[in-house]
């Protein structure tokens, strides 16, 4: 009876080992950052939405945020920005990433990702990504070295003088799986 | 004896095993079969009812009507009706975004006139030196040049005023930060502004009658200063905070 029970659990491991893993994005800050010789503005929003797929070995990523969700502190200056990023027309952001199954564990992700913004979209290649386990919990951190230009945003000006083209964003998300 | 139980022993667990990894495989047609006939289990995550909403947000592929069997929408890519994202948060409003446009517009002619206006406010803030007369007093070029540029401050300020408050209103945006100093501060120089002309024009007619001026339009100059001060307290407030880095830009 014993063997029987071994037997069987072994036949079902390989099944088991392919079934499909889901990813969930638990919390989220995602920090744009643009720069005038007047001002220094951050936009913070906590409210991005994401979801991975592993299938076969790869794992679909998507992450979306609401543009109007972003909030620099001052609600005359969001509205601004989604003027200019034209957040009405275009009200969310999304990151699409493909990443293998085996590198989820790893304490560096390189990947390479597609940004849908302001209805355009920009391809950054190989951008590398710190990650922390704890757990369930997978902590990832990094920056995506994103510009106006990426995106074909005109640079709004302020006493005539345009934004710097730089637009950093600085990515913490905790991802856990399912 | 005993051999041939084993054998049979065996052959039972060979065979168990066999069916058991067929069944289990992704590949095998069964398999598929159960992923697309059997409904999802209930699950309180958020995955769940988002898998409910992308299957109804998609609308059906033609190999869906065709009838032919379908991978399980597990294995595709997500989308945002996945996330959870309604139809209606994630399709844009072209008049949403004129309106937002048009603030904008009007908004920026809003800051220029406002930085324009600086200028004539200075100008007679710097001619109300030659205005006042403390004896002899009758009409002065000093008083008239600094009532002219006063009157053309106000103009001004009037223009700058309406493109702020003719630019449009966005619903629910509660009003935050800088901004907020930006319109209170716009309460003292808004009526500021209505009352130093006011005030200027009788303590020039006074003046003109040959009089020392006296009574409530002695309060010209701290009314025109206080209301001067609110408005340059007012551009620096919307810009703040203020950080100069010129140097750093490219």
């Amino acid at each position: 009876m014993k063997k029987l029970i071994v037997i069987l659990a072994l036949s079902v491991l390989p099944a088991l080992a392919q079934s499909d893993k889901q990813w969930v994005l638990d919390s989220s800050t995602l920090t744009y950052h643009v720069s005038h010789p007047l001002h220094e503005v951050d936009g913070v929003s906590h409210a991005a939405l994401g979801k991975g797929v592993c299938h076969a070995g790869q794992c679909d990523f998507l992450v979306a945020a609401q543009v109007k969700s972003f909030d620099t502190g001052d609600s005359n200056r969001n509205l601004h920005m989604i003027q200019v990023t034209q957040g009405a027309q275009y009200p969310i952001v999304s990151v699409r990433f493909r990443l293998p199954e085996s590198s989820l564990s790893s304490a560096t992700i390189i990947c390479d990702l597609e940004i849908q913004f302001a209805g355009q979209t920009a391809h950054f290649q190989q951008l590398v990504f710190q990650q922390v386990i704890q757990g369930n919990e997978h902590r990832i951190t990094g920056t995506i070295p994103s510009t106006l230009q990426n995106f074909k945003i005109t640079p709004p000006s302020f006493f005539t003088v345009p934004l710097r083209n730089e637009m950093p964003v600085k990515v913490d998300v905790s991802w856990y799986s399912q | 004896m005993i051999f041939s139980r084993n054998r049979k022993t065996a052959k039972i667990i060979f065979s168990s095993a066999v069916l058991l990894i067929v069944l289990a495989s992704p590949f095998s047609s069964f398999a598929q079969v159960d992923n697309t006939a059997l409904p999802d289990a209930p699950a309180p995550s958020l995955l769940a009812s988002n898998a409910e909403q992308t299957q109804q947000n998609q609308p059906p592929s033609p190999a869906a009507t065709a009838g032919s069997p379908q991978p399980s929408s597990d294995n595709q890519p997500p989308s945002l009706g996945d996330l959870g994202l309604t139809p209606e948060q994630t399709a844009g409003s072209a008049t949403a975004q004129a309106l937002l446009d048009k603030r904008t517009r009007m908004l920026k002619i809003h800051q220029r006139l406002g930085l324009l206006t600086t200028l004539p406010l200075a100008a007679t803030l710097f001619a109300s030196g030659e205005a006042p007369c403390n004896h002899n007093c009758g009409p002065s070029a000093g008083a008239d040049l600094h009532a002219s540029l006063g009157v053309l401050t106000v103009g001004m300020y009037s223009a700058t005023a309406y493109y702020a408050i003719a630019a449009p209103k966005i619903p629910g945006t509660e009003k935050k930060g800088a901004i907020r100093w930006h319109e209170v501060l716009a309460c003292i120089h808004g009526p500021g502004m209505i009352l130093t002309p006011i005030l200027g024009a009788m303590a020039l007619k006074q003046q003109d009658a040959g009089e020392k001026v006296h009574g409530i339009a002695a309060a010209h100059s701290a009314v025109a200063l206080t209301t001067a001060t609110a408005y340059g307290v007012s551009i620096i407030a919307v810009s703040w905070p203020i950080k100069i880095k010129f140097w750093e830009h490219q």
